[in-house]
Formats: structure tokens, sequence, C-alpha cells
């Protein structure tokens, strides 16, 4: 979608290109992180992408197309475009900010009056409230998302982020940052976008390019840059707590293990037979293999011989999702004070299981990869 | 009293004179606005232009009005041309520079989104530099106009005619009465189109 071939930015001709022979290839689709310390050249980058800076030579393409010979005003309305300051018009309404790029298409009145109030219920901004309000009058996070909604105005494939929730307190920007990918879910779009955290990188991110020097030091997915960081400059820049920020990446259905399903009808030792085939210490329970009825675990089924599995399962109880984070189904073991944890994805069904030792073995591989 | 009795007497004198002193200075600002305007966006495009111009229009207001009128006689004549073209050249510094500093002041990131968008340059003018600056250009209006008023009586010098015409024929006679309505009727003038121009202001703030 987006590929850059040997692109060099130079401000002066004595110092150190501010960009230095990169070569980069953005997927469609894709959250692409720029990260890396101040200087270090990705800011630099993303504009050059839209052409508010000028590449010094090297091509860059864009679905194919070297963007050189694209007229620069016909280039940026395809392309989505959200800064920190938000850098909203504050003479104009909230309704007339995100119109802007819609009429300089030239759509007419009725499509853009729509399209507004479509953008903004999916920002979680009511528009009866919000449409004739002026910037000044919103919070800064309430900003940032009519930024973000004034960027998606004209639906173009391509949006640059640089640091759009970089000036936010922490809370409303994890906020920020969880709406945005529950968005990005349904759009789709390909992101180019610039931080410096490194937390915000490995959360966002499908790729993650680490930049230093004006040039690419790493290239990978959040989990690669975790479990085998190129050198030390990107150990240093992910700090410490590796493992943990693991867990933050990886899901339950990145882990979990099938359980196999008995009718309540099953005989105690048929099911310790069944049990014992599998790799999993619990069985789940249905009746007429519809309707699920529970588990039951190994200890129970010894505790119970000469009995059918119906007369003792237990309830499923608390659950987490196949999208639950490894961190936070640890947080929930501990909140229950279990040592497992169902995930299902839909109410009546269980997708699979998830132990305390799953857990330690997902963290530990990786761990032993590094 | 006496100069209320002595006003109400020549009131269509001092009404005349009135509305000549309004149009030298209305005319001598319509120009000098437009003027004034395009050059300050002007020179927004370009550092060292800005530089020279905003220099230029600073010594001009440093010539004293008097020997700037003065100057203007053997290039045109006496009468209003030379009071406007007097006037226009001496309130052109306040416009100017209050309109490139109100453009040059507006945040960066504003402009930068706005680039960023894809608006091209004609249109960042239009419909975000100059709304944002008008508050600031629009201070320098009202002071290039106040300032034009007040000059407009010295105009007179030069045969102008306009309110100065009788301030000047009261210090001639020694009629402190005509002194005294002239410079009042400047300053009603100026008072009210500077309250004029603050309403205009106000009703165009963000």
């Amino acid at each position: 979608m987006i590929k850059f071939e040997k692109v060099v930015k130079r401000y002066n001709d004595k110092d150190q290109p501010a960009v230095d022979e990169l070569d980069l290839h953005i997927g469609k689709g894709e959250i692409c992180m720029l990260v890396g310390p101040s200087g270090c050249g990705k800011t630099t980058t993303m504009k050059m992408i839209n052409k508010l800076i000028k590449a010094t030579s090297g091509k860059i393409y864009i679905d194919g197309q070297d963007i050189e010979k694209v007229d620069p005003i016909k280039l940026r309305l395809d392309i989505g475009y959200v800064i920190q300051d938000t850098g909203l018009f504050p003479h104009m309404t909230i309704a007339e900010n995100i119109a802007t790029v819609p009429q300089e298409k030239g759509w007419d009145r009725n499509k853009i009056r729509n399209r507004v109030d479509e953008l903004l219920e999916l920002m979680d901004l009511d528009p009866e409230n919000f449409r004739d309000k002026k910037p000044k009058d919103l919070s800064g996070g309430q900003k940032q998302r009519v930024g973000v909604a004034r960027a998606l105005a004209a639906d173009p494939p391509i949006m640059l982020m640089d640091e759009p929730f970089g000036a936010l307190d922490p809370i409303t920007r994890g906020k920020l940052q969880d709406e945005f990918l529950r968005i990005q879910e349904k759009i789709g779009k390909t992101i180019v976008f610039v931080t410096h955290d490194i937390d915000e990188a490995l959360k966002m991110g499908d790729k993650i390019v680490v930049m230093r020097d004006g040039k690419v030091v790493q290239f990978g997915s959040p989990t690669e840059i975790l479990s085998e960081p190129a050198d030390d400059f990107v150990s240093e820049l992910i700090g410490g707590n590796s493992n943990l920020k693991m867990m933050k990446l990886m899901k339950c259905k990145d882990i979990m293990r099938e359980i196999p399903y008995v009718e309540a009808t099953t005989t105690t030792e048929q099911a310790l037979k069944v049990i014992k085939e599998s790799d999993v210490n619990n069985l789940l329970v249905t009746e007429h293999g519809q309707k699920l009825l529970g588990y039951v675990s190994i200890g129970m089924l010894y505790r119970n011989e000469n009995k059918i599995v119906g007369d003792f399962v237990r309830p499923i109880g608390e659950t987490a999702t196949p999208k639950t984070t490894l961190q936070d189904v640890l947080s929930d073991m501990f909140a229950l004070g279990r040592k497992t944890i169902f995930v299902s994805g839909m109410k009546g069904r269980v997708d699979g299981i998830v132990t305390m030792d799953d857990l330690l073995k997902a963290v530990r591989d990786d761990d032993q990869t590094s | 009293m006496k100069t209320l009795e002595f006003a109400i007497e020549r009131w269509e004198t001092i009404l005349g004179l009135t509305i000549d002193h309004f149009e030298i200075v209305l005319t001598a600002m319509v120009i000098s606005i437009t003027m004034g305007v395009l050059v300050g966006i002007m020179i927004t495009y370009n550092k060292t232009a800005a530089k020279i111009v905003l220099n230029i229009a600073n010594v001009m207001m440093t010539i004293p009005s008097l020997a700037l009128f003065s100057i203007l006689i053997p290039l045109l004549g006496i009468g209003r041309a030379p009071a406007i073209a007097g006037l226009v050249l001496y309130t052109q510094l306040p416009i100017i520079r209050n309109v490139y500093t109100g453009i040059m002041n507006i945040e960066p990131s504003i402009i930068e989104s706005a680039r960023g968008m894809g608006l091209k340059k004609s249109k960042i003018m239009f419909k975000v530099k100059l709304p944002l600056a008008f508050p600031v250009i629009m201070t320098g209006v009202r002071t290039a106009t106040v300032m034009g008023i007040g000059l407009g009586a010295i105009a007179a010098y030069i045969g102008a005619g306009g309110l100065g015409q009788y301030i000047f024929q009261g210090i001639n006679r020694g009629n402190d009465k005509m002194i005294l309505i002239g410079a009042i009727m400047v300053s009603v003038i100026t008072v009210v189109i500077d309250r004029g121009l603050a309403f205009v202001q106000k009703r165009f703030e963000i």
C-alpha cells in the first residue's frame, strides 16, 4: 500500500540526514507504528507520505503510484491527517470542522450533514449536542475525537496520525486508544502512526518500525519486537518487564486449549477415560449434545465414583473472551481465586480453557527465545 | 453657552465641513485598508519582503504629517487628492503590521492541519488565516481610522477642506469658539466611528 524506496531527507547539506536511505513497506489495512526518540526522523518519514515534507531523494509509492507525480492537494484530500494539537479550526463549529474535506471534494450538503452525524456517533459524541459547538467548548479528549472524525470524513484509505493521543492524560489516552482500535476493526484503514511511547506502539501496532538517527533499527510485529529486540537500543526502548508487556499483547485465543465434551449421562469411569486421553483436566458437560450444563474436573471425577457426570456437574461461572489479554486473565484468576478460567466468545458456549500453567508457559517460551 | 449658540447659528456650515471631513477620511480609509490588507497578506509569504515593507511603513509614520502633506503638493497639487494620498500613506503601518502579525501568530498546528488535509493556499488564507486574524486586523484598522480622522484636520492646511479648515480659520481670526467647535466635532466623529468598528469587531469575534 505504502512503499518507501531508499528515501533520504536532508534539511541541510552539512548535517546528517533526518531520514537516511529508508526502505519500508506498509501493508493495506495495517496500523504501522513509527516509534523512536525525538529527532529520529519518524515525523519526517510520516510527513513525506502526504508531501508536507519533500523527500530529497528516493521514491515513495502509494498503491504502486509514485507520489512525486501526484498533485499534493489531490494526494492530501485522500489521506486523513491527525496531529497532536488537533489543529481544529477554532472559528468553525465541530460540524464545519468535520465537513472540511468533504466540502473540498464537492459533496452535496445533505450527504455532508449525514456524514458528520455518522462520524460524531462513531466517535461517541452526541450529534445533537456537539454539532454546533466550537472547539473551545470541548475537553482535550473530545477535541481529539473530533480531530479523528475530521480526518475520517471523506473516508480516505490512508490515515497519518502524529502522536494524536500524546497530549492527553493517561486515562483518557488509554480510553481513546481502545476506542480507536475498535473503530479500526470496522474501518480497516491503512494507518501510519507516529509515537515516542513504546507502550502505545506495542498496544496499537500491527507492525512497529523502531527508528533511530533516520534509520530503521527494527521492523516487525509487537511480539517480534518484544521477544527478539534487534539490539540494545531496542531493548532499552522496551524497558524492563518485557514478559509482562507480552502478556498485554497475547490474547486468550493464542494459548487456550480445547476441551472435550461429554453427555450428562456419561459415567464417571468413561469420563475419566476421555479426560486422560486429552491434555486438559476438565470436561464440558452437555445435555443432548446441545445445551451446555457446566464442567467437571478430574478431581471431581475421582471423588464421585460410580455416578454419572450429570449428578455433580458444576456451572461454568466467570469466563474470559477469546480477545481478553493474558494480563487481564491473570488478574481475573487472582480476583476469583481460581487457577483455570474458561474462554467463551458467546453465551452458552465454551471455546477453550486457560490455566495458570498455560500463562506461565506462554511467557516462559518467549523468554527462552530471546 | 456662547459657543453652543455660535454653533447653532452656523450649523449648516459646520455640518457641511463635518461631511467633507468624513468623506475625505472615508475615501482614504477605504483605499488604505484595501492596500494595507493586500500588502499585509502578500508579505506573509516572504520574510525578506515583510522586513522591507514593515520598515518603509514605519519610516512613513515618523515623517511629520505637515511635511508629508507638503511634499505631496508638487506631485498632486492642492485639495483633496494630496490629502487623501497623505492619509493613505500615513495609516498603512498599523494595518499592514496587524494583518502581518495577526496571520503570522496563528497557531502553527492549525495551519499544518489545514495543509495536511489538502486545502489550497488560497483556501487556507480565506477560510482559515483571515478569519482567525480578523480581530487583530480590526484592531489595526481601528487605530488607523482614529489616526486618519485626527490627521484629516491637518489636511485642511493643503486645502482639503473639512473640519480642519474651521479650526485653522479660528486660529487665524483668534476665534476660540471656532477652534473649540472644530475640535469637538473631530472628536465626535472619532468616537462614533471607533465605537462602530468596535461593534463590528465584537460581532465577528470567535
